[in-house]
């Protein structure tokens, strides 16, 4: 199972799993901080459904890789292994519970609390990450980074649907948009800051952008996330302003904003599969 | 606060990189890469760069004709979650040849050879 057309597999369920969570998270947080619109139960369950269904086909493909499966027996039989002895599993599993407790919590308005138990699931994705399993100063360095990195892709890319959802609906939409603003740009600025400080750990030299499969990913990540940001900003400066004229035109570009959301998870989802290039170059010294 | 993130980053950058890894690769064995043993060691120990899933790691042993030496499972060592301790029995003498699989709690996954030499 060490074919990369697997490995591609396996990160675009797990991105697609993380755009489901952000979603149900972020109708929960939209409905904490800002404003409860119409229609954010129906997509926090409409995220929570997604978040299972990639769930389930990265957990798939996770035990498959793991237990070295090449029929679906195998793998059946790996499951309950995978599920009890690897913090992939149990994490996995615990996170998707955490999201239908918090699902539940939105359905009855608990929108604080949905928001806080979803949000807590959306961090506990850091604990696969490389910082978590590291060992020692920089292991606890990159977790910060991973908790603070993640939570805040969350909370912007998250709650993207359910701003378009609040543009639908009668609500001001000046209000909305101002609100969100603040929301928006305080997390853009902790997802630059973390990404720098990931770049130097992992990545480390420009170069590796280009030629390791780790650095072209966290390119395609870098190019997605600029063409988010043009898309933001025209938002923030152009088309907020002149609201509520142009309610029409923001809602399309949250609409593309949502879809480049997507793609940059997806692309985050097959980076997460990769070694990076600062220890991949350490490895080889090692070895 | 201006100050200090660059700076934070460019110490990390100039002191901690030397010792990072991800995945889990072997930092240390006992018995150790080349080392002679006596036939009557009953265990290895396997320290790897990352905590790993004993479940899914697997270690053989080998002689230089490819014959298997008797191996247990990778067992997990309290409290040293990037430790496995693998029962072994050697029959005969000879230069053995260990490879491992490991699985990383990060869950990828690495694998690796080292040999050591048995005398009697
Ligand atoms: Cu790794």
């Amino acid at each position: 199972m060490d074919n990369p057309v697997w490995m591609v597999l396996r990160g675009l369920s797990r991105g697609l799993h993380l755009a489901g969570y952000f979603s149900a998270f972020g109708a929960a947080l939209f409905g904490a901080v800002i404003m409860p619109v119409p229609g954010l139960r129906r997509l926090a369950w409409g995220g929570f459904a997604v978040a299972v269904l990639g769930g389930a086909a990265w957990f798939w493909l996770q035990t498959a890789d793991f237990a070295s499966a090449r029929s679906p027996s195998a793998v059946l039989a790996a499951l309950p292994l995978v599920a009890e002895y690897t913090r992939f599993g149990w994490l996995t599993l615990a996170r998707l519970a955490l999201l239908l407790l918090a699902v539940l919590c939105a359905q009855g308005r608990r929108w604080r609390l949905a928001a806080a138990l979803a949000g807590l699931g959306v961090l506990g994705e850091s604990w696969l990450g490389h910082g978590a399993a590291m060992t020692g100063m920089e292991g606890w360095f990159l977790f910060a980074c991973s908790l603070a990195h993640i939570g805040a892709a969350a909370a912007w890319l998250g709650t993207l649907p359910a701003l378009a959802l609040g543009l639908c609906s009668g609500v001001s939409p000046m209000v909305l948009a101002q609100r969100y603003s603040r929301l928006g740009m305080l997390c853009v600025a902790a997802i630059l800051v973390t990404a720098f400080l990931q770049y130097l750990l992992l990545i480390g030299r420009v170069s590796a952008f280009f030629n390791t499969g780790y650095g072209e990913a966290a390119l395609l990540k870098l190019v997605l996330f600029a063409a988010l940001l043009t898309l933001a900003a025209r938002n923030r400066w152009r088309l907020t302003p002149a609201l509520p004229a142009s309610r029409a035109a923001l809602l399309r570009a949250i609409l593309w904003e949502t879809a480049l959301g997507v793609l940059v998870l997806l692309a985050a989802g097959v980076l997460m599969q990769l070694s990076p290039p600062v220890m991949a170059a350490m490895a080889g010294m090692a070895s | 606060m201006r100050l200090s993130i660059p700076a934070v980053a460019a110490m990390l950058m100039l002191a901690a990189t030397p010792s990072a890894f991800a995945h889990a690769y072997l930092t240390k064995s006992s018995p150790a890469a080349g080392a002679v043993v006596g036939a009557s060691t009953s265990s290895m120990l396997l320290i790897f760069t990352e905590a790993v899933q004993p479940k899914f790691c697997t270690v053989t042993v080998t002689d230089s004709a490819g014959i298997p030496a008797d191996t247990g499972a990778p067992q997990a060592v309290p409290g040293h979650g990037n430790e496995l301790s693998v029962p072994v029995h050697f029959s005969r003498a000879g230069k053995y040849t260990v490879k491992w699989h490991a699985l990383s709690v990060d869950t990828h996954k690495t694998h690796g050879t080292f040999s050591f030499s048995v005398n009697q």
